[in-house]
């Protein structure tokens, strides 16, 4: 095999869940991020070019800003949650809306667990079916730190796929 | 009576930045990096996944609004400000073009963000932002003293206008 087929990477499209397989309650399951460590920290802070310093730089993150330590960054948090649920979605569904507050500080470390559960369904007739989540994200000692919402869309199971890019019910 | 909410800084309130083109168009090499600090290693990400739903290969979700980095022969501030024990790293003010508030030395923490999203950047694309301070508003921590609570609105489309995702992102000064 030549390297430049070895490059390509076929994709299948990952079928998410259908609308009518959902009810309140349902617990998505949940991802797991860590023991995350400085280099993680470091990683990400190279990646995308942000140089904040209370994620690296411990004398100025406890001496400066009186920080009990070095923070797993927000920026961080966040793309595990948009990861959870993409990844439950699928390549059917569509991550809509998602939002979340930074309500507490994880410190290096940490391992974090991200979760959701079903809070609600609504079915837009003839288009898809939206499906409110609450979501978090736990540390090891259950302590949560970033609690928010979240609302995607599903397919019906005997219904068409919907349009992409993502059309908003009220359009 | 607000402490840090002064005239001056509620004068920035809906306050619209210039259009900002973002500093390299969707790289296939930035979002491999990416996507491997983020631990999302989805075959989606690489080049040479099929076209299939989103037309080619993608970048994450939120990846558009990561985009907006110091272009080259523009002040370094790493260097600059090497010898300002108060400086926190942050080069906030040229990453969504609003003018910086007159908040000097004040921590900047995320406070969190609302996002929308409508498609995924493709590798190849150049995307463009335009952000907004659409709130400021004073609260008080429990310890009593003051918190500014920052909110900016952010739109990023394709430099050819197709709407790709919105972020209302809450920072909190204090």
């Amino acid at each position: 095999m030549s390297a430049a087929v070895a490059m390509k990477a076929p994709v299948a499209p990952r079928q998410g869940p259908v609308f009518e397989d959902l009810s309140v309650g349902q617990q998505v399951d949940t991802l797991s991020k860590g023991p995350l460590t400085t280099a993680h920290l470091m990683r990400w802070s190279a990646a995308m070019e942000n140089w904040h310093k209370i994620h690296y730089d411990l004398p100025f993150a406890t001496g400066h800003d009186k920080l009990p330590g070095l923070l797993i960054n927000g920026s961080l948090k966040q793309q595990f949650i948009l990861q959870l649920l993409k990844d439950w979605a699928g390549d059917t569904g569509w991550v809509w809306k998602v939002k979340f507050q930074f309500r507490a500080m994880n410190l290096v470390g940490e391992t974090l667990s991200i979760w959701a559960k079903v809070t609600g369904t609504r079915a837009i007739e003839g288009r898809y079916g939206l499906v409110d989540l609450d979501l978090g994200i736990v540390n090891g000692e259950g302590k949560e730190s970033t609690p928010g919402a979240a609302t995607i869309a599903l397919p019906f199971r005997n219904g068409a796929a919907f349009p992409y890019p993502f059309v908003p019910p009220e359009a | 009576m607000p402490v840090m909410l002064t005239d001056e800084i509620k004068g920035y309130i809906g306050r619209t930045s210039a259009e900002i083109i973002a500093t390299d168009t969707v790289e296939p090499g930035a979002v491999r990096r990416y996507a491997q600090a983020i631990m999302d290693e989805d075959p989606g990400y690489a080049p040479g996944a099929e076209a299939g739903r989103y037309g080619g290969p993608v970048a994450p979700p939120l990846y558009p609004a990561f985009m907006f980095r110091r272009p080259l022969g523009t002040p370094d501030a790493l260097t600059e400000r090497a010898a300002d024990p108060d400086f926190d790293g942050l080069v906030s003010a040229a990453s969504d073009g609003l003018p910086e508030l007159p908040l000097p030395g004040r921590a900047l923490l995320n406070g969190g963000s609302e996002v929308e999203i409508v498609r995924y950047a493709r590798h190849g694309e150049a995307v463009k932002q335009r952000s907004r301070y659409a709130d400021i508003y004073e609260r008080e921590a429990k310890n009593g003293t003051a918190m500014l609570f920052v909110i900016v609105e952010t739109e990023y489309r394709t430099t050819n206008d197709e709407l790709l995702l919105k972020v209302r992102k809450t920072h909190i000064r204090r």
